[in-house]
C-alpha cells in the first residue's frame, strides 16, 4: 500500500492555489489551477465517501458560474463595448440610480461576469478537492488537542450526510412501492426523523460507553509525521503559487 | 463481578416499570443470557449494568447495582470504559472514525492511553476477532459479521472484565454469527471475561451459555441454568419443543445432549418425509439476470421461477447478492440484462400504482412505511391509497394480531406488532406477489409464529405467491416449501426445502441435526412420524 500524505499537506497545496487564483485574478491562472487540482484527485483517489466531493464542487461551481452569467446579462452596470446582442430594457424609477435591467449586452460585460464567476468556481472547487484527498477523519488527528472535541462534532456532523441521503432514498423507495404514488415531504420526514435519532443516540452512548471526553487529554495512536515527500509537494505548490501571483 | 440489588426502573413519562425488583448476581467468567419477549427490558438491563440507563437515557433507579465494586449510580459509564463493554444492536451506528485501526484506538485515546500500550492492544485484539488482514480497510466496507467482531475488537482493547451484547447475531447469517459465538466462548473460556448477552435466536446460543435470566411480561425475572429456566417458559429453541412434545424428561440445550436422549426415536419412528408440495402456476419468470453497483455485480445470470402458491424462501451469506435480487423483482433496483417477467408480461411494463397492487413488499426497516399517529389511521390511509373498501386494512391486521390497540402510536409498537401492521397495509389489495426482506429480525417466538400462520394462509388460501429473503433457517424449515441458495450472486441451490437445508450442515435447523439422518427439519416432522404409528 501506498503510504498515505499528511492529512494537511493537500490542504496547504490547495489553499494557496486558491489564494494565488484571487490575487492575480487571471483565467488561465484559475484553469490551470483547476486542470492541476483535477490531475491530483485523480492520482490520490479514495474510496470513503468524502471522496466525491471534487466531483460535488465542480457541480456547484457550474451552476455558479451560470447563475453569475446570466445575472451578468440581465442585471449591471452598463459597460462600452462591442454590442453582441440587445435585450429589452426595464426602466426603473430615478431614485435606483446605476442599476439596469436589460438593455444592450456587450462582449466586455459578458467576459467581465464569467471571469468573476470562474475565479470564485476555482476556489470552490479546490477546496472541494482538498476535501476529497483527505478523509476528515485523518484530518481530525492531526488537529491540535484543544479543539479535539468540537471538532470530533463537526466531523460526526458532516458524515452523517452520505448516510442521510441513503436513508431517505431508501424511504421514498419503499413507500414508493407500497403505494404507487409519489411520497410527500411529511411521509418521508417522519420515518427518517425517528432513524437519525435513533442513530445519533446510538453514536452518543457508544461514545460514552467508551470513555470519550474522559480525560482532559488524549494520546495519539500512529501520529502522522511530516515526511520529506510532504514538504517537497507542499514546496511545489507553493512555487506554482508565487509563480502565478508574479505572472 | 455483577450484583443487582432489588433493582427496579421506570423511564420518565411512563406508568409502568421496565424492570421490578430485580436481585442476582453474575460471577467472573460467567456467560449469561437475558432472554423475554420484545419489549420487555431486555436492552434496558444491559444498559444498566454499564450506567447508560439512567446516566444517560434518563428514568429512575431503585436499587443498587454493583459492577466490579463500583455503584452505577455513582459511577458514569465514560468511567466505567475501562470496565464494561458494550457492542450494541447496530455496530454500524456506533463506530466513530473510518479506518478499522483507528476506531479501535479511539476508546484508548480518549483515555489517553500511551502509544505503545496502544499499539500492543490493537494488535491483540485483531488477532482475537480475526480481523488482522483488514486493519487498513474502510469499515464501511466490510461485511455484517466482520463489523460485528469489529464492534467486538473495540470493546475488547479496552480489556473489559464484563461485556455486553445486545442482539449480536441478529443480523448475521448462520455462518457468521457461528463465528461471533466462538469468539464469545473462547473470551471467556481463556480470560474469565463477563458476557452478558440478549438475543431472540435462542437456538443460535442456548449452547453456549452457562445461565439464562428470564425477564417475564409482567416484570418478574427468574435466573437460572438453562435447562430450569427453559421449563418455565413458552420461548424456547426447536430442540426444547422437541422434547417437550415428545413428552421426554429430560431437557437437553445442545444438539449432542438432545442426540443422546432421542437416539431410540431416532431409530424405531418409521419413516416419513414431508409431502412434497404441488406447484401451482407460474407467476415470475428469472431469465439470465445479471446487476449490480458500479463496478460490482452483486447477480450473475440468475434464472428462477416463481409459482402461485408457493413459499420459496432465499437465502445465502450476508452479501450474496439477496437484497440485490429481492430489489429487483420489486422494480427497485434496476438490471443490466437478463429479464424479469410477470405473469407473462416484462415487469418494466407494469405501471407503478398496478405494479404496487399486484406485487407486495415488506422492506427491512417496515417503520419505513408508517408515518401516521395512530395504527387506524395507517390502516385508514391504505384503505384509500389501495381502493379498498373502509376497514379492510384494520380487519387483516385484527385477524394477525387480534389484541392490538387500534389507537396506539406506530413507533411504540413492538418489531412484531409493527411488522404486523405493515404486514396488514400490505396485504389487503390481495398481492399476487409477496416479497419480504429479513422479516424475522428482531422478532421474538410468538411474533414469528404469527408471521408463519399468515404466511402460510396466504399461500395455501389466496395462492399468493411468496418470496422471503431471510438468514432465519428455523423459519424456513417451518414455512418455505422451496429453498433458494445464493453465493457470490450466483445460484448454487434451488430445490425443495428438505433437500436443501438437509445438504448443508451450516444451514441446516436444530431439529434436522438432533434427528439425522432421518429427513426431519421441524418439531413438526417428528410429531407427524410419531403419530403415525401411534408408538412413543
Amino acid at each position: 500500500m501506498k503510504k498515505p500524505f499528511h492529512p494537511l499537506t493537500f490542504w496547504a497545496i490547495f489553499t494557496a492555489l486558491a489564494v494565488a487564483v484571487v490575487i492575480s485574478d487571471s483565467v488561465v491562472c484559475a484553469a490551470l489551477a483547476l486542470g492541476g487540482a483535477g490531475f491530483i484527485v485523480l492520482l490520490n483517489k479514495q474510496d470513503g465517501p468524502w471522496s466525491k466531493s471534487f466531483q460535488w464542487s465542480l457541480v456547484a461551481g457550474i451552476y455558479l458560474l451560470s447563475i453569475r452569467a446570466i445575472t451578468g446579462i440581465i442585471i449591471g452596470v452598463p459597460r462600452p463595448g462591442k454590442t453582441l446582442f440587445e435585450i429589452p430594457r426595464i426602466h426603473l424609477p430615478t431614485w435606483l440610480p446605476g442599476i439596469r435591467i436589460g438593455g444592450p449586452v456587450t462582449w466586455e460585460r459578458l467576459s467581465s461576469s464569467l471571469h468573476e464567476g470562474l475565479i470564485i468556481a476555482t476556489v470552490i472547487a479546490l477546496f472541494g478537492a482538498a476535501n476529497s484527498v483527505t478523509s476528515p477523519h485523518k484530518l481530525l488527528r492531526v488537529l491540535p488537542s484543544r479543539i479535539y472535541q468540537l471538532a470530533v462534532t463537526m466531523v460526526i456532523a458532516t458524515s452523517v450526510f452520505p448516510q442521510l441521503i441513503s436513508s431517505i432514498s431508501r424511504i421514498r423507495s419503499a413507500q414508493f412501492i407500497r403505494s404507487g404514488k409519489k411520497p410527500t415531504i411529511t411521509s418521508v420526514a417522519l420515518p427518517l426523523l425517528e432513524e437519525s435519532l435513533g442513530r445519533a443516540v446510538n453514536l452518543a452512548e457508544s461514545m460514552e460507553a467508551r470513555g470519550f471526553g474522559q480525560s482532559s487529554q488524549q494520546s495519539r495512536y500512529r501520529p502522522i509525521h511530516y515526511s520529506p515527500r510532504d514538504l517537497a509537494y507542499i514546496i511545489c505548490g507553493l512555487a506554482t503559487s508565487i509563480v502565478m501571483v508574479a505572472l | 463481578m455483577i450484583t443487582f440489588s432489588r433493582v427496579s426502573l421506570i423511564y420518565p413519562h411512563s406508568t409502568t416499570t421496565v424492570i421490578e425488583d430485580l436481585s442476582f448476581e453474575i460471577q467472573e467468567g460467567e456467560m449469561v443470557l437475558v432472554m423475554g419477549h420484545t419489549g420487555s427490558g431486555k436492552s434496558s438491563l444491559l444498559r444498566l449494568i454499564n450506567g447508560l440507563v439512567p446516566h444517560h437515557t434518563g428514568g429512575i433507579l431503585g436499587g443498587e447495582i454493583i459492577v466490579d465494586g463500583k455503584s452505577t449510580r455513582t459511577t458514569k459509564p465514560g468511567e466505567l470504559a475501562g470496565v464494561v463493554g458494550i457492542v450494541g444492536q447496530n455496530p454500524i451506528d456506533t463506530f466513530v472514525t473510518d479506518v478499522v485501526e483507528d476506531e479501535l484506538a479511539f476508546g484508548m485515546e480518549s483515555l489517553n492511553f500511551p502509544e505503545d500500550v496502544m499499539r500492543k492492544r490493537i494488535e491483540e485484539a485483531l488477532d482475537q476477532v480475526g480481523l488482522a488482514p483488514l486493519r487498513q480497510r474502510t469499515i464501511a466496507t466490510l461485511s455484517g459479521g466482520e463489523q460485528q467482531r469489529l464492534a467486538i475488537a473495540c470493546a475488547l482493547v479496552m480489556h473489559p472484565k464484563v461485556l455486553l451484547l445486545d442482539e449480536p447475531t441478529s443480523a448475521l447469517d448462520p455462518i457468521a454469527s457461528e463465528e461471533i459465538l466462538a469468539i464469545l466462548h473462547r473470551l471467556v473460556h481463556d480470560l474469565s471475561v463477563t458476557v452478558v448477552l440478549a438475543e431472540h435466536r435462542l437456538e443460535r446460543v442456548i449452547g453456549y451459555v452457562d445461565r439464562i435470566l428470564l425477564i417475564e411480561a409482567d416484570g418478574k425475572s427468574s435466573i437460572g441454568i438453562p435447562s430450569e429456566i427453559l421449563t418455565l417458559t413458552d420461548l424456547v429453541p426447536p430442540i426444547v419443543r422437541l422434547t417437550r412434545e415428545l413428552e421426554l424428561a429430560d431437557v437437553g440445550t445442545s444438539t449432542r445432549e438432545v442426540r443422546r436422549i432421542t437416539e431410540d426415536l431416532r431409530n424405531n419412528l418409521p419413516e416419513y418425509e414431508r409431502p412434497r408440495p404441488q406447484q401451482g402456476e407460474q407467476l415470475v419468470e428469472i431469465s439470465r439476470l445479471t446487476a449490480g453497483y458500479e463496478g460490482f455485480t452483486a447477480l450473475k445470470k440468475i434464472d428462477l421461477l416463481l409459482h402461485r402458491g408457493e413459499i420459496t424462501a432465499l437465502m445465502g451469506r450476508n452479501g450474496a447478492g439477496k437484497s440485490t435480487l429481492i430489489k429487483s423483482i420489486v422494480g427497485l433496483h434496476k438490471s443490466e440484462s437478463g429479464a424479469i417477467e410477470f405473469s407473462g408480461l416484462p415487469i418494466q411494463s407494469l405501471k407503478p400504482q398496478e405494479r404496487s397492487r399486484r406485487i407486495g413488499y415488506i422492506p427491512q426497516e417496515p417503520g419505513d412505511l408508517l408515518y401516521l399517529t395512530t395504527v387506524a389511521d395507517e390502516c385508514a390511509r391504505a384503505d384509500k391509497d389501495n381502493d379498498v373498501p373502509a376497514g379492510t386494512a384494520l380487519s387483516f391486521l385484527k385477524r394477525i394480531v387480534p389484541t392490538i390497540s387500534e389507537s396506539s402510536h406506530p413507533r411504540e409498537l413492538s418489531e412484531g406488532q409493527r411488522l404486523a401492521l405493515v404486514l396488514a397495509i400490505v396485504i389487503s389489495t390481495s398481492p399476487e406477489l409477496l416479497v419480504l426482506d429479513e422479516p424475522t429480525r428482531g422478532l421474538d417466538y410468538e411474533a414469528k409464529s404469527f408471521l408463519m400462520r399468515e404466511l402460510h394462509r396466504l399461500a395455501r388460501e389466496e395462492s399468493t405467491s411468496i418470496f422471503m429473503a431471510t438468514h432465519d433457517v428455523e423459519i424456513v424449515a417451518e414455512v418455505a416449501d422451496r429453498t433458494v441458495f445464493l453465493a457470490d450472486g450466483e445460484k448454487v441451490a434451488d430445490g425443495s426445502t428438505l433437500d436443501v437445508l438437509l445438504a448443508s450442515p451450516a444451514f441446516a435447523p436444530q431439529v434436522a441435526k438432533v434427528m439425522s439422518p432421518r429427513r426431519w427439519l421441524t418439531v413438526g416432522d417428528v410429531l407427524i412420524a410419531s403419530e403415525s404409528t401411534g408408538a412413543l
